[in-house]
């Protein structure tokens, strides 16, 4: 059996020496460690901020239940084609984040067009209700990053740009959802500007320092 | 003989609970089919090297296999990061190499530079793409591609430092 790989003395012998069994990768524990995170952030913000009034009263409005509704899909859509690139495969990528934030589009263009026609929630909204949205969102977010760049990195993402990218829109999809049970804001620019910020501001991180960090 | 991709998916779920019998017959059919791979896309000399970088790559990420998927597009898959990633690092190291001597090459910065870059020049603009043909593969100086193709000398070397990143990117994407 032919067993020496090059003339520079390689040997395959070495790697199967070391071979150990190994359990091919799951994403559904990771998925499980972002959901907790999900609900933990939601259960930690509670103790410094009440949660909405129209769900205290278990009458949710209908902007809450879209925003929250299109920012788990999107988070969760997302993380699924995330934890998809740690094994790389034909056919088997998961497109599904496409999809997920093609609806969520609706939120930053309508946004913008209420803006330009009279919405005047953003000047209405206290520099401390933004700062809380902005700071609360990402703080959620950074956390849920951790588990999604642990399993890149056990697993052999083959697009480290896209995978930043999509792991941090993952992870400000979390990051907006757990804050949306407590925004009291319900209009379209505030959610349009906003909660953009936070995806996008998460989305921008995740390709900035995620990629030099699952390399491989 | 060539292996199946049945038989070489079955010694890969072997391989994967520990069997080194099978992974010893699953590393040497996955370096010849390798080196078959390999030989379309870069020069025979750099092709050991990046079978042996692959074979490695194959034994650390050995539990990124999915065993209900083939096997080979997945080995395919890790090849092809391989050959990128040695492609972006050449380009990188290029890159950081004009703030220095945009004149200067070595041997081996330019097999690496060569390496399949005829069909990703296409995609850069002609002005970039001309510089870095001249520059980069051909081998001619900077003050030679400004006669060449009326460049001014910072252009060219602006163009060319564009170009390289453009072509870093463009690995990237694939």
């Amino acid at each position: 059996m032919n067993i020496t790989i090059n003339n520079q003395g390689f040997n395959i012998l070495q790697l199967v020496n070391d071979l150990k069994p190994v359990k091919p990768l799951n994403a559904k524990p990771t998925l499980l460690v972002l959901l907790a995170i999900a609900a933990f952030a939601l259960i930690a913000i509670s103790f410094v901020r009440a949660p909405r009034v129209d769900l205290l009263a278990g009458q949710p409005t209908a902007m809450f239940l879209m925003r929250a509704g299109m920012l788990a899909l999107l988070g969760t859509a997302t993380a699924f084609s995330v934890l998809s690139m740690t094994q790389p495969s034909v056919g088997k990528h998961s497109n599904s984040w496409q999809i997920a934030l093609a609806f969520a589009a609706i939120f930053p263009v309508g946004g913008m067009i209420a803006v330009m026609t009279g919405d005047n929630t953003l000047s209405v909204a206290s520099t401390a209700s933004v700062y809380r949205c902005l700071s609360y969102g990402s703080i959620t977010a950074l956390a849920t990053l951790i588990p999604m760049i642990y399993a890149l990195r056990r697993g052999a993402p083959t697009n480290p740009n896209l995978a930043g990218w999509l792991t941090g829109l993952a992870a400000g999809g979390m990051g907006g959802f757990t804050y949306s049970f407590y925004c009291p804001f319900d209009s379209l620019a505030y959610t349009g500007v906003w909660f953009t910020l936070v995806v996008g501001m998460a989305s921008i991180a995740g390709r900035l320092f995620v990629p030099r960090l699952i390399r491989w | 003989m060539k292996a199946s991709e049945d038989s070489l998916r079955s010694l890969m779920i072997r391989s994967q609970s520990g069997d080194k019998q099978a992974y010893t017959v699953l590393l040497n059919e996955a370096g010849n089919w390798l080196r078959r791979f390999f030989s379309y896309k870069i020069p025979a000399d750099a092709i050991d090297d990046l079978v042996q970088d692959t074979l490695i790559s194959v034994h650390r990420k050995l539990a990124s296999y999915d065993s209900t998927r083939a096997f080979l597009p997945w080995l395919a898959a890790i090849a092809r990061y391989r050959w990128v990633d040695r492609l972006r690092q050449t380009y990188k190291h290029e890159a950081k190499a004009l703030d220095f001597d945009i004149a200067q090459e070595s041997h081996e910065e330019l097999v690496g530079a060569r390496i399949s870059i005829g069909r990703l020049l296409n995609q850069l603009p002609a002005g970039q793409a001309d510089v870095i043909r001249i520059v980069k593969i051909e081998g001619h100086s900077v003050s030679e591609a400004c006669a060449m193709t009326g460049q001014t000398e910072s252009l060219v070397k602006v163009n060319i430092h564009r170009g390289l990143k453009k072509l870093s990117a463009l690995i990237e994407s694939e």
